[in-house]
């Protein structure tokens, strides 16, 4: 485990960034820091440590306790946004949809009978879009709402939304990156290090 | 037998002795073929430690183009592996740089799309406007052969016209039996 060097960090900021919107900050410095005293400052204060390839959200003083782990026998620790590729890409995790929500720019909102096929892993389709933000470019990232406001995934659009109402409703609008039905179908593989 | 020993160790230790350098010096007291040997080899001797030893640098020569592969390049003076960021004032400004490219980012994108969006609906209602233009045509047309058949109509006879009026219906019949 450690802390990411400045290319990596550069890289999970720009993946984080075309999801979330310029309040993304709050991610570094919590808003609670102001009213609270310095010592639980230093304790809430998240950081990002990367282990095996993976990238934890983890709260600073969790992260010093981790030390004391052989690393071989950590297997997780925070939240787990993602991990780098071997390329050096970064892949994001539905795990870190939690971190995303709150701070998403633009949003899709699926209807009732879009639902079931967005969580068994298929893209959103046009007729299954309730209403989306407006002003969307095409290939922007965007979080996807079920019934009742809850975030059950992420994806890409796939049309600006100018264009998206002229699709026809079998199209594509939004392209599936993750969504919760994950935590079942890669239930094997989620939390597993290699 | 004896002569030849000593030149042949005087011959190899005066470069890194003095007082054998000496000896060399003092040549034209000893015995005539002494001399001789030591001249010859002297030049040599004292040569050595004169030439001046130049580095690769100095020289000037042109490097060969062989190429060094990325990962065997070393800048020198900097520190050996990875530096972390971990402080917050510099996560900030990353963050804050990769926000403002992303902003960049999505802002052209959106000015693109809004361009794309005004050429088209330019582009629909030149379209649509001739699509009108055309029709407009066609009606003018249309009737521009109404009156002409009006006004043929009137000058030709009633019976004509009867006959006209009979014919017509009859022609635009169709049946498919």
């Amino acid at each position: 485990m450690r802390p990411l060097t400045e290319p990596e960090t550069r890289t999970l900021f720009t993946k984080l960034a075309s999801y979330t919107g310029p309040s993304l900050k709050t991610l570094l410095s919590p808003p609670s820091q102001s009213t609270t005293t310095s010592q639980s400052q230093s304790t809430s204060r998240h950081v990002f440590r990367l282990h095996h390839s993976r990238v934890y959200y983890v709260r600073e003083s969790l992260a010093n306790h981790a030390t004391s782990i052989s690393r071989h026998a950590l297997l997780s620790l925070g939240t787990c946004l993602g991990k780098f590729t071997k390329t050096g890409q970064f892949r994001l995790h539905i795990t870190a949809l939690d971190v995303i929500a709150p701070h998403a720019r633009y949003r899709v909102w699926v209807k009732q009978n879009g639902e079931m096929p967005f969580l068994y892993g298929g893209n959103v389709l046009k007729a299954h879009v309730g209403r989306w933000s407006e002003d969307c470019a095409a290939g922007q990232g965007v979080l996807v709402l079920g019934g009742g406001d809850v975030a059950i995934g992420f994806g890409v659009t796939a049309r600006s939304t100018a264009e998206a109402r002229r699709l026809d409703p079998t199209a594509v609008a939004t392209f599936r990156q993750a969504d919760i039905g994950e935590y079942l179908r890669e239930e094997d593989t989620l939390f597993t290090t290699t | 037998m004896a002569p030849t020993k000593p030149q042949s160790s005087k011959s190899r230790k005066p470069p890194s002795s003095g007082p054998k350098g000496k000896v060399g010096k003092s040549k034209p007291k000893g015995p005539p073929p002494k001399p001789q040997q030591v001249k010859t080899k002297r030049p040599t001797s004292s040569a050595k430690p004169k030439r001046k030893v130049y580095t690769e640098k100095e020289l000037d020569i042109p490097k060969l183009n062989m190429i060094t592969p990325a990962g065997v390049q070393k800048p020198k003076g900097k520190k050996k592996g990875k530096i972390f960021v971990d402080d917050q004032e510099s996560m900030m400004t990353i963050l804050a740089i990769v926000n403002a490219e992303k902003e960049g980012q999505i802002e052209s994108k959106m000015m693109k799309a809004r361009q794309m969006e005004e050429i088209r609906e330019a582009r629909r209602q030149e379209a649509e406007a001739r699509q009108q233009h055309k029709r407009e045509k066609l009606e003018e047309t249309k009737d521009l052969i109404r009156k002409s058949r009006k006004r043929k109509s009137d000058t030709t006879s009633t019976d004509a016209e009867k006959v006209a009026k009979t014919e017509k219906p009859g022609k635009k019949r169709v049946s498919f039996g």
